[in-house]
């Protein structure tokens, strides 16, 4: 089976739901990492060099999935989804002024890099092409990176050990748990995978 | 979605498609995987083993995607057994319990694979019949340092990651492609691991070792 040159070959207009919701949870989390960046327990004075480094890749990571997925729209016949995710904004929009903490920070994109993973991976399967298919695997792929890291991070930070969350680390120092703590699941998870018609 | 339900009639494994549904019981929400087995020794390569399997359409891939999760996990066997022998100085308990865990996960990653093969009424793929596991062979043996395990397990996730994503989007099989969308993002978990513990936490980029596997690398 030959894969089509373009995201949009052969698409049906069933995928333009899917896509849109998987848009809208992106808008959402890059506006919330850029919100992120702005504070002091981000990319402030107070925050942690390597929260900080995981804040701004995951800016342009999202940059370009964002692109990605408004492409793959468009050539699926549907308008590009630009607003943020519905359900999980006025979640953000709480918990965003109680930030006070790197955890605090890592937490709220956690939050928001799981269920924008699973998303992608419950509806990769569904969609019409395999460039579309592909393309949803990979990044539901890049977003369970980013939380795996976060877990790893939310792991050392909540256990009072912000000193061993250096680049390069420690890795004498380091819990033999952080080895493991990045990945608790054999098969990725799509329990919290927000319904195909949220983000429309 | 060419429909709004079939995601979730997929992912329940509902959709017989041309290998049948038992993939989609490997579907589920699996709890954490602790570490597996202490190995005993390095597996041997499995490429003496010359019998070949008539596998067609999907099922290439599925075995393609079985032996190179099989080979992660060898590879990580091999590098526990490593690990403990002294060679590489003292390894941090840290990579030890990383290469544990993910080999663990992979192999079980390779009995899903295996799970569709064999509901289909082929054999299941044995050892990890692939052009490459001599050479990924070799790359472990070269490891002089814990840090050089953690650099192949970059490589070796990057290899099955990219391999599995390809091939999510080539499955006409609703329960392969369910699949293949569950367990890609494990390896990047991996992957992001062990970058991390490399020092590089946004990322860190594979060698030419970490290349995706196309059909023509599965000697099975």
């Amino acid at each position: 089976m030959s894969r089509p040159t373009g995201l949009g070959a052969q698409t049906s207009t069933g995928d333009v739901p899917a896509l849109r919701t998987a848009s809208s949870l992106v808008v959402l989390a890059l506006s919330t990492y850029r919100s992120l960046q702005t504070l002091p327990a981000g990319g402030g004075d107070s925050g942690v060099p390597v929260v900080r480094e995981l804040l701004n890749a995951a800016v342009v990571e999202l940059g370009d999935a964002r692109s990605v997925l408004a492409t793959a729209t468009s050539a699926a016949g549907g308008r590009p989804q630009t607003a943020p995710d519905p359900s999980y904004g006025p979640v953000v929009g709480t918990a965003l002024p109680t930030v006070r903490t790197p955890a605090d920070v890592v937490g709220l994109a956690l939050t928001l890099e799981d269920v924008l993973a699973q998303t992608l991976v419950a509806d990769a399967a569904g969609l019409s092409t395999p460039a579309l298919r592909a393309t949803a695997v990979q990044l539901a792929s890049a977003a369970a990176a980013r939380k795996a890291n976060l877990l790893v991070v939310n792991t050392l930070l909540s256990s009072g050990r912000a000193d061993l969350v250096v680049a390069p680390p420690d890795l004498a120092s380091l819990p033999a748990g952080v080895g493991t703590v990045g990945f608790p699941d054999t098969r990725f998870p799509t329990s919290k995978a927000s319904p195909v018609e949220e983000g429309n | 979605m060419s429909r709004p339900l079939a995601r979730r009639r997929v992912l329940l494994g509902s959709a017989a498609g041309v290998l049948g549904v038992g993939a989609l019981a490997a579907c589920s929400d699996a709890p954490p995987a602790g570490p597996g087995p202490a190995p005993s020794a390095a597996p041997p390569p499995s490429s003496t083993t010359p019998t070949r399997v008539p596998y067609v359409g999907d099922q290439r891939g599925i075995a393609l995607c079985a032996a190179t999760s099989a080979l992660a996990a060898s590879l990580y066997s091999g590098a526990v057994v490593a690990a403990g022998d002294g060679r590489l100085g003292q390894v941090p308990a840290v990579v030890t319990a990383f290469l544990s865990g993910a080999g663990a996960q992979h192999t079980e990653h390779a009995a899903a694979w295996n799970q569709l093969l064999t509901a289909a009424g082929v054999p299941a793929v044995t050892g990890a019949p692939l052009t490459v596991e001599n050479d990924r062979r070799a790359a472990l043996g070269r490891a002089a340092a814990p840090t050089d395990l953690l650099s192949l397990a970059v490589d070796v996730e990057a290899m099955t990651g990219g391999t599995i994503a390809a091939r999510a989007g080539e499955f006409t099989d609703p329960g392969a492609a369910a699949l293949a969308a569950t367990l890609a993002p494990v390896t990047a978990m991996h992957g992001a691991t062990a970058a991390f513990l490399l020092g590089r936490p946004t990322g860190s980029a594979p060698g030419s070792a970490g290349a995706p596997l196309g059909l023509d690398a599965l000697t099975a």
